[in-house]
């Protein structure tokens, strides 16, 4: 049986504010992510995306649920859980000092790509994202659309099955913005597991194979644009959120 | 624990420091260069400033001088950057040129005490002066230095009137032997000066390279992007260690180097061409295994020190304000050794940082006493342990790696007290 790249069960995160006291930032999440898929996480500002996905990248711990990567646990095999993921967000920068080339072979042998093959992945990240012109130029000196480029390369430099991009296109212009959601599309046919969050409803329905529509930590409702279309009887993506964060609203009133 | 992976990070962050203009100036460039420059232009300084004040006559009035020692007033008149005129005023308007900085010394003949009176012509010197002025302090010595050898003069005039003989009279002179050679006058110079150095040196070695590897990754945004990479939080967190320990003890060893090699150089403006001899030799050579041992501790020590405090910023400024009072705590022992006279006790050595420079002053000297370099090692051995330990603790807490702390390492700890108190 082949394993589900990405699953959650009732995965919560509560903080603690001096001022508000217990923030439930997360509310029992179920969802999964299979190979070749595009899940993409819907919601506004504050609703839970980022908690989501830092929880799935171990950067937080979850207060309660579980999370799998590639069936690793993630508060039990943390390191396992990250050695078989790609996170990408607008706050994942590059070290501007050294170069892209130093970047992607620094990524790829402390994520434990196998040594002897570390050099050809290289070159062949550097061949496939166009980097060769600037491959050896210290990172600070190249421009935000190749800054974006390498960014994406680091991404993947150990070739790992699921990828999160976290909010990607938030600090991009149009241009740089289409061509990462081409590259985000090529590898997905490549068949990488895709976790893709944003608040931009045309990014989710022109990209997103599955969507789960997140509001004040909680999944709404999850399923193909078709799916959510159908269920609520509106058309536009904007018009299915509004209708599932409006009846939240009301029952939470 | 993977060595490799821990390699790997190691030398990631060490690449970009050495890239990075103002580490490579605090860690490297200072403590090779600036150090020995800044001494040599400060001691240039003050032998040019001397050099001014010695042009400078320093005025002596001498008051009630008796017509049997007119010759004392010629003397002071003729001595060294003294100018002397006898005072017609009297002696409390003396006392008020004094203050008001028109007279720097006034010196008055008081008859003198019963005994002393039984010596025809014996004279009693009241010398008054102001003790915050300098050049009053200047005038007050070398007018002592003169009276004394008048004084001198007299006495012997004195022996001879009253008929000692004058091998008899010269047993009673005071015959100072200095053992001290050039090699151990050096020593004793660099024994003041490398201890004091060493920890101004490894604290500000490691200082920016601290907050660099933790609020400066914050601010340029790679610190989530090292929070996701495979490798497990203890080995980042000791990665980064490694690197801040290694500038700091780089500094410090560079610093050491830096100074032996530039002494002469260094003292060339007090000491003057022909006083260059008394500059010779330096560390002895047996010493340095025990002063590099001392100095990677404090390193070590001190770069885990500044890893803790730094890692709550979450930018350079304010990781700065949260590291500086650390960086005051290491140098401030520094102060209390300038003195030659404090003693390498076994209570001492077991004080961190303060053993260190004292065991490296003691190397300097020539002599390493086993118990307290044993004793000295041992605890900073111990010391790094536990802050070592301390800081990938503090480093795995969830709301350090995510930058949520408001509030430096007192926050942190408050917090969690509370916390558990709130779980209770």
């Amino acid at each position: 049986m082949s394993v589900v790249p990405v699953r959650t069960e009732a995965l919560s995160k509560v903080f603690y504010d001096e001022s508000r006291g217990e923030v439930r930032a997360v509310d029992s999440v179920d969802i999964t992510c299979s190979p070749g898929e595009i899940f993409g996480l819907l919601g506004a500002n504050g609703a839970g995306k980022t908690t989501t996905l830092r929880m799935l990248s171990t950067v937080l711990r979850p207060t309660s649920g579980q999370a799998w990567l590639m069936g690793h646990e993630v508060r039990d095999a943390p390191e396992r859980v990250r050695e078989n993921l790609g996170f990408y967000s607008a706050s994942t920068a590059l070290y501007p000092k050294i170069t892209p080339r130093e970047t992607l072979r620094f990524f790829a042998r402390v994520n434990r790509y196998p040594r002897r093959r570390i050099e050809a992945r290289v070159d062949e990240l550097i061949e496939r994202f166009s980097l060769e012109s600037y491959a050896d130029t210290r990172v600070e000196k190249l421009s935000g659309g190749m800054k974006q480029k390498v960014s994406i390369a680091r991404t993947v430099a150990h070739d790992p099955p699921v990828l999160i991009f976290d909010e990607p296109t938030v600090a991009l212009d149009v241009l740089n913005a289409i061509e990462l959601r081409e590259i985000i599309a090529r590898l997905r046919s490549e068949g990488k597991a895709i976790l893709f969050s944003t608040h931009v409803m045309s990014e989710a329905e022109q990209l997103c194979d599955r969507i789960g529509i997140i509001h004040h930590g909680a999944i709404l409702a999850t399923g193909t644009l078709d799916q959510l279309r159908e269920a609520t009887g509106r058309h536009y993506l904007e018009e299915v959120f509004v209708h599932y964060a409006g009846m939240r609203g009301k029952i939470g009133t | 624990m993977e060595l490799r992976q821990i390699w790997t990070l190691y030398v990631h962050e060490l690449r970009s420091a050495l890239r990075e203009r103002s580490i490579v100036v605090f860690s490297i460039i200072i403590p090779l260069v600036l150090y020995p420059g800044l001494l040599w232009a400060g001691l240039a300084a003050f032998s040019f400033v001397e050099g001014q004040a010695e042009r400078i006559a320093l005025e002596v009035g001498v008051h009630g001088l008796p017509d049997r020692h007119q010759s004392l007033l010629d003397t002071l008149d003729v001595a060294d950057r003294l100018s002397a005129q006898e005072w017609v005023g009297s002696s409390e308007e003396g006392r008020e040129e004094i203050s008001r900085g028109g007279l720097d010394v006034l010196v008055e003949f008081v008859p003198p005490d019963d005994e002393g009176g039984a010596l025809e012509h014996n004279f009693r010197l009241r010398i008054t002066y102001h003790g915050a002025r300098d050049r009053s302090r200047t005038a007050r010595e070398a007018v002592e230095s003169v009276v004394d050898s008048y004084r001198e003069g007299w006495i012997d005039e004195a022996r001879q009137e009253l008929g000692v003989d004058a091998a008899v009279w010269a047993d009673f002179r005071v015959i100072q032997d200095d053992l001290t050679t050039a090699e151990e006058g050096t020593r004793f110079l660099l024994g003041l000066m490398v201890p004091f150095l060493t920890l101004i040196v490894v604290a500000l070695a490691t200082f920016y390279p601290a907050i660099d590897a933790t609020a400066g990754e914050r601010e340029r945004g790679t610190w989530e992007t090292l929070m996701t990479v495979a490798a497990p939080r203890a080995n980042v967190a000791t990665a980064k260690y490694l690197y801040v320990a290694t500038l700091g003890a780089v500094g410090g060893l560079l610093n050491m180097i830096a100074l032996t090699l530039s002494l002469r150089w260094i003292f060339q403006p007090v000491l003057g061409a022909e006083g260059q001899d008394m500059i010779q030799g330096g560390i002895p050579l047996g010493a340095f295994p025990i002063i590099a041992a001392g100095t990677v501790l404090l390193g070590l020590f001190v770069a885990a020190g500044m890893l803790i405090f730094a890692v709550f910023a979450r930018n350079f400024k304010e990781g700065q304000s949260m590291v500086t009072p650390f960086y005051i705590a290491v140098i401030l022992p520094a102060i209390f050794l300038q003195s030659p006279d404090i003693e390498f006790t076994t209570a001492l050595a077991l004080a961190p940082v303060v053993n260190v420079a004292l065991l490296i002053r003691e190397a300097i000297m020539g002599s390493i006493p086993p118990l307290q370099s044993a004793l000295t090692l041992g605890s900073m051995a111990v010391c790094v342990a536990l802050s070592v330990v301390f800081a990938q603790w503090v480093m795995r807490r969830e709301e350090v790696l995510v930058g949520s702390q408001r509030g430096g390492l007192g926050g942190f700890l408050r917090r969690r007290v509370r916390g558990r108190r709130r779980e209770a």
